[in-house]
């Protein structure tokens, strides 16, 4: 009986005892099935994660060169923009120069076109020299007028003496001769005189007007430099305002 | 050398210097004839003024003739006046000089005029020799009593064509000094 009841109890143990280790392996089943399937999901989130990041690194990547892309550009620019600035720097220190330059040509100009005014005096010079030219050819005009009047004084004594040479009848007749070459000479005198005198008033015609052109021509440029005086003057007076 | 053009500019520029500058009176009457220029017409008598404008391309030579008659004399020199006859005289054809001077600068703009300066009317004659391309000269009669005659001898050194625009308003103008 105890047998039985052992046996009874044995195999009741041996029964638990199964179904304990049958339930042990179920639940050690789970237990075990159960993070792993946690894992394959963390897994999947992570790869998901790591898609993201690698995208996101792509991402940035891509932002990065594009940003040392334009830093490139920006940097070529910065390069062009210097490089075109030294060029206006160099332009603006000729631009100055040239600017000085001209401002002392042009002050030269009118300094050049003041001294040459004088001139004007040299012009006037040649104008009183002709007054003395003028004043000789009137002393010639007076002197030719005395010659005449003793031309016309002599004719008269030489056609009297022709009368007396008539008068004395042959005793005269060589005084006859002398008479009428004297006469003749006289007239030849007085034709002289005449073209002199014409002469004379052509020398005070071309005188008068070559002097007075002298004198014009010289008040002309005379004003010609006083212009170019003018415009030196304004044209450096424009110079020093652009400065200031 | 000269064109028509510019040959009747000129005229007409010494007519309207003659008829503002010779009178004394703006309101006198100043005729201007021209006259031939032939040996009978050209008067060796008495004294003339003589001018000179000149420029790059010509001088101009204006010679004023007159006789210090006692109609000229009175009329140019006024009553109570120390100024001698030839002083006024002068300073009347410095100022028709001037207004020819100053018409021509509106065409040509290097001008320069001389001073006046008296010669014998003989040399009038000898104008010829300065182989002038315009040589005109007139008559001018001021009130009927004043006797003057005028000739303008234009040498050119560059052809000359301009159209002078004498107006109305320069003829009357006032007086002006130029000097």
């Amino acid at each position: 009986m105890i047998e039985q009841y052992l046996l009874a109890a044995l195999g009741g143990s041996a029964v638990t005892a199964v179904i304990a280790l049958t339930a042990h392996r179920v639940s050690r089943a789970k237990a075990a099935r159960a993070p792993h399937v946690e894992a394959n999901a963390q897994s999947d989130e992570l790869s998901a994660a790591i898609a993201r990041q690698d995208s996101l690194i792509e991402l940035h990547q891509q932002e990065k060169r594009e940003l040392e892309a334009m830093l490139d550009q920006l940097r070529d620019d910065l390069r062009q923009q210097t490089e075109t600035a030294e060029t206006l720097r160099v332009s603006l220190d000729a631009a100055s120069a040239d600017r000085d330059q001209l401002a002392q040509h042009a002050d030269r100009i009118a300094n050049e076109a003041q001294r040459l005014k004088g001139l004007g005096a040299t012009f006037e010079r040649w104008h009183e020299q002709m007054i003395s030219l003028m004043t000789q050819n009137k002393d010639m005009h007076a002197k030719n007028q005395e010659l005449s009047s003793i031309v016309r004084h002599v004719v008269i004594v030489s056609l009297n003496a022709s009368i007396e040479a008539a008068r004395a009848g042959t005793a005269g007749r060589g005084f006859a001769v002398v008479a009428s070459e004297v006469r003749a000479l006289a007239a030849r005198s007085e034709e002289l005189s005449k073209s002199y005198r014409n002469s004379l008033d052509l020398s005070d015609l071309t005188t008068t007007a070559t002097f007075q052109d002298i004198q014009a021509g010289g008040k002309m440029i005379a004003a010609s430099l006083s212009s170019v005086e003018a415009l030196a003057n304004q044209f450096q007076s424009k110079l020093h305002q652009a400065t200031t | 050398m000269i064109s028509s053009h510019a040959k009747d500019s000129f005229e007409r520029i010494f007519r309207q210097a003659a008829q503002s500058r010779l009178t004394v009176d703006p309101n006198d009457v100043c005729d201007i004839t021209p006259l031939a220029r032939d040996d009978e017409n050209v008067d060796s008598e008495g004294d003339v003024v003589v001018l000179t404008i000149s420029s790059i391309e010509f001088r101009l030579i204006l010679v004023l003739h007159f006789k210090e008659d006692s109609s000229t004399r009175d009329y140019y020199v006024r009553e109570g006046s120390d100024a001698s006859f030839q002083e006024v005289f002068l300073e009347v054809c410095n100022l028709c000089c001037g207004a020819m001077n100053q018409s021509l600068h509106e065409y040509f703009p290097d001008l320069g005029m001389s001073t006046p300066y008296v010669l014998h009317a003989r040399s009038v004659t000898h104008l010829d020799q300065l182989k002038p391309a315009y040589l005109a000269s007139h008559a001018v009669t001021i009130n009927g009593t004043v006797q003057l005659s005028a000739t303008v001898c234009v040498c050119a050194y560059a052809p000359i064509d301009f159209v002078a625009n004498v107006s109305a308003a320069q003829e009357t103008g006032g007086e002006l000094e130029f000097f």
